[in-house]
């Protein structure tokens, strides 16, 4: 009985023209989001891989010069684009995309795609996400916004009650019947995106297929959720006028108002320091130490007594080892700590931001699965501070390999113009290599979202399992 | 006419006796004041930046011009002194950080743009401008991507929506009421009946779009008197915006369908025009067009520096003394005028580097223009962000301003570091002047 009821579900639905446009509306509109987002990705993607060759082998072939020199000449890293994110842009055109990486100091991630372009960046790049969490639930909006209410009015609801069929039967047949019809427009395009996915994208991210499932996985339960919640409205709204009205309504302030809205609450919440306040900060706690009271020429004081000590002589001509060196990188790695406390501030500041659009997933889903799936395509916040906390650790690795060999090598009766190291030395420091997160990472950091997505369903399906058999017949 | 009146009075009534309208244009008028609060907050943030900077600014250079003045025999005073009229800085700190802001202009908080991803503000001194200007205001891009909730976004995104609401079921709601017969039974032709009461709808919008400039203009404190101009453009854009919504509803109604089939075309519009159409611009420009690889720029920085240190210093004099022959006294062995000659080769390199990546840049935004027309609230919104100087044209144009001031600057310092002078009492009131 049940499997009557889906199938009539889906075939009525199949069969009403104004679906047949809108539906194959929407899977042109994702085909050819898919197919020209790959290709973009790849393109990007080249083109980061290329200038990231290049600038490794600048540094390569950069001569023979002065270790403190050649860290100053400095490498650059380069965000790999998530292969992901061809199904949802997320942030990707709002972060920067690459960062200077040199002695001394930390450089930011600059040059985002949105400062290069006009006003129309702000619009959003077409990519599945974008149909999947927009419009496809105003498809399923039409699809359901009249399935019980419609009967209603015409009567035949009683007909079908008459039948023998329980009304939580029915609800639940015309439930499975619109999934259906959903997953029929939907599965084809993951289909299609996840054989696109070719060696060079598995070469970018390890952990693609288990990410790939996440997300094809995550969007099937926002439909399921959305499919259960138009259902439930059309059920119990009085005519199927005032069910569009409630479905739209719902769509609009979900969709297109409060995300918006809440962005711009967050902000006035956990309002960040400016640029200003944030670079004094850092000048301050060089100079005068974190505390405040340990200020530079004390700490390399203090430094200094205690390498003379440990070498047993007493003054820096004497030191076997170069004191600049060591003076140098006791000042990089201090910086370090001033940095890294300053930039803890502020990701702190904007993930609690952030965690506020997440929270309200709990009460718009439409918010949970936009986190979710930009965090499983790479191209959420936390993908782009991992970007910047690599390359940083990458600048530090480099630079105490230069700060170092300035320290044995460079014997202090030589002048710093005619101390030189060569290629074998450039070669010693790895390559810069980003490792995308792992799936587990991100999953752990987005359990609001899955539990919002998660409670939304028990929920629904709860709400429906008691109140189906109270649907009104007439 | 007197019928017109009437029907429209009548229309009017009604309208105003349902709950429907006053709920909509209760939403609606409530996200439009929320929009103003919103501008103007972001502006008042963007303006205490702005006064920071300043703040401080004329702090330091308040401190200078009482350095200048010290008497020099104490080593304390002395090096106060010579902080204050070196004007090649002591030792690797040079002698002054200057702002310069961007100040909005006025109607900036009714449509914010793209102001919120350029800095307000640039901090430098007189060497190399090109490194300096590399930087990006603190900003989360969450909060970037999700855009700005201000006023134009209310007119460009939810005026089309009220609109839709009020047209969907001009015609289907008359008919599915039982009330069309009736209608058909007056004297007057159903055209002009609906007509009508189309301009009555139109009307109100008209009205609450006026209600909420107006709103707009006092709230944040814009005085409409001097800026009538503007306060015009605004309304002359949004009425024209609306009167298209109004016209395409028409055309929706004009088919005589179902009251619920016609809200969904309507909205499948609005979702076309808003959200579709420049999304669907986008994946073809923005995600295929690769932009310049800036990157470059930095890389070329490096490398003129090794250059630039490389070489004998006459190397980097000749060639500058070849520009500014004005400052050429044969010397090409002084580290200061060697070490601030190289900035202005650097800067000059630099520019052109620069016009050649603006150049592609603007050929890719050039694309997205040629085919905005397919996406008129892309376009009503970069028309607005225009009149409030709030467009990317608006942070170039800032730039140039920059690169000028920089530019005067540098003409005082020039003078004196190629004569080797250094700067007294009148010369630091002349750059206070500037700031």
């Amino acid at each position: 009985m049940l499997r009557i009821v889906i199938k009539k579900e889906f075939l009525t639905a199949v069969r009403d023209i104004r679906l047949q446009i809108s539906g194959a509306v929407i899977l042109v509109l994702m085909l050819t989001a898919v197919l020209v987002g790959k290709q973009g990705q790849k393109k990007i993607q080249q083109q980061r891989a290329n200038a990231q060759a290049e600038m490794q082998e600048k540094w390569l072939s950069q001569g023979n010069k002065h270790p403190h020199s050649a860290a100053h000449f400095g490498q650059f890293a380069f965000k790999p684009k998530p292969v992901l994110s061809f199904l949802d842009i997320g942030l990707d055109n709002f972060t920067g995309i690459s960062v200077f990486l040199e002695a001394h100091k930390q450089n930011e991630v600059l040059f985002s795609a949105a400062q290069d372009s006009n006003g129309m960046s702000r619009f959003g790049e077409m990519t599945a996400a974008l149909v999947l969490q927009f419009l496809l639930p105003l498809l399923i909006i039409f699809l359901t916004f009249n399935i019980f209410s419609k009967e209603r009015e015409e009567g035949t609801l009683k007909l079908i009650h008459a039948q023998g069929l329980s009304m939580r039967q029915l609800f639940f047949g015309k439930v499975l019947g619109t999934f259906l019809m959903v997953l029929f427009l939907f599965v084809p395009v993951i289909v299609l995106a996840y054989c696109l996915l070719d060696q060079d994208s598995a070469a970018l991210d390890t952990h693609l297929t288990s990410k790939f499932l996440w997300m094809a996985s995550s969007y099937a339960s926002y439909f399921l959720i959305l499919v259960l919640l138009c259902v439930l409205v059309s059920a119990f709204a009085r005519s199927s006028g005032l069910s569009l009205l409630v479905l739209l309504g719902m769509w609009i302030s979900s969709c297109v108002i409060l995300p918006k809205a809440a962005a711009n609450m967050a902000d006035k919440l956990y309002p960040a320091p400016s640029q200003f306040d944030f670079r004094n900060n850092i000048k301050e706690q060089v100079k005068n130490g974190l505390d405040g009271h340990n200020p530079s020429d004390v700490r390399l004081n203090e430094l200094k007594q205690k390498v003379l000590k440990e070498y047993g002589v007493e003054t820096i001509e004497e030191l076997p080892i170069n004191w600049s060196g060591i003076a140098m990188q006791a000042g990089e790695e201090y910086t370090d700590q001033v940095y890294d406390a300053e930039f803890a501030k502020i990701e702190k500041i904007f993930t609690k931001q952030n965690n506020t659009t997440e929270w309200l997933g709990f009460i718009n889903p439409y918010l949970a699965i936009r986190n979710l799936s930009m965090a499983l395509a790479g191209t959420n916040f936390y993908h782009h501070t991992n970007f910047a906390r690599a390359a940083e650790s990458h600048r530090r690795k480099f630079v105490k390999t230069m700060n170092k060999d300035m320290e044995v090598n460079h014997k202090p009766a030589i002048a710093y113009s005619d101390y030189k190291v060569g290629e074998e030395m450039w070669s010693s420091t790895a390559e810069f290599e980003y490792d995308l997160p792992s799936t587990s990472s991100i999953l752990s950091r987005q359990w609001r979202s899955i539990t919002a997505l998660g409670l939304w369903m028990l929920v629904l399906l709860a709400l429906s399992t008691i109140y189906s058999n109270k649907i009104p017949t007439i | 006419m007197k019928l017109f009146l009437h029907i429209t009075y009548f229309e009017w009534l009604s309208l105003w006796r349902s709950n429907t309208l006053k709920t909509l244009l209760l939403i609606v008028l409530g996200a439009g004041i929320y929009g103003i609060f919103f501008g103007k907050f972001e502006i008042d943030k963007q303006q205490q930046k702005i006064e920071q900077v300043k703040q401080h600014e004329i702090q330091q250079m308040d401190s200078l011009m009482a350095w200048v003045q010290l008497d020099t025999t104490s080593i304390q005073n002395k090096q106060k002194w010579k902080q204050a009229a070196s004007p090649v800085g002591v030792g690797w700190n040079k002698h002054f950080t200057y702002f310069k802001t961007h100040q909005a202009s006025d109607g900036a908080g009714l449509c914010l743009g793209q102001r919120d991803l350029y800095p307000v503000y640039y901090a430098f001194n007189v060497s190399d401008l090109a490194r300096q200007v590399n930087t990006a205001e603190l900003a989360n891009p969450t909060k970037l991507l999700s855009g700005n909730f201000d006023l134009s976004y209310v007119y460009v995104f939810i005026f089309p929506l009220l609109l839709i609401a009020l047209f969907y079921n001009l015609y289907a709601g008359e008919k599915e009421g039982g009330t069309l017969s009736i209608l058909q039974a007056q004297s007057c032709s159903l055209w002009f009946l609906f007509l009508s009461k189309g301009i009555v709808r139109v009307l109100i919008v008209w009205g609450l779009a006026a209600i909420l400039l107006t709103l707009g203009f006092w709230i944040q404190g814009i005085s409409i008197a001097n800026n009538l101009g503007l306060f015009s453009q605004w309304a002359v854009i949004i009425s024209m915006y609306c009167l298209i919504w109004a016209a395409v509803m028409a055309c929706i109604v004009w088919f005589r369908l179902h009251s619920a089939l016609s809200a969904m075309i309507g909205l499948s519009v609005w979702l076309l025009c808003t959200l579709v159409l420049p999304a669907m611009l986008n994946l073809f420009v923005l995600a295929n067009e690769t932009l310049p690889n800036r990157t470059e720029m930095l890389h070329t920085y490096r490398e003129m520096n090794g250059e630039i240190w490389g070489q004998p210093k006459s190397y980097v004099l000749k060639e500058f003394y070849a520009d500014h022959p004005e400052l050429n006294d044969g010397d090409t062995t002084n580290f200061h005028k060697w070490y601030y000659a190289s900035f202005t080769l650097f800067d000059k390199k630099a520019v052109l580097l620069d016009v050649a990546f603006e150049t592609q840049v603007m050929q890719r935004n050039a694309l997205i223009d040629k085919w905005i027309w397919l996406a008129p609230a892309a376009m009503v919104q970069a028309q607005l962000s225009e009149l409030s100087n709030t467009d990317r044209a608006s942070h170039l144009q800032f730039m140039k301003e920059v690169r000028a001031y920089h530019a005067a600057l540098k003409k005082l310092y020039y003078a004196r570091i190629f004569s080797n002078k250094e700067f007294n009492l009148q010369d630091l009131q002349e750059l206070e002047q500037k700031l």
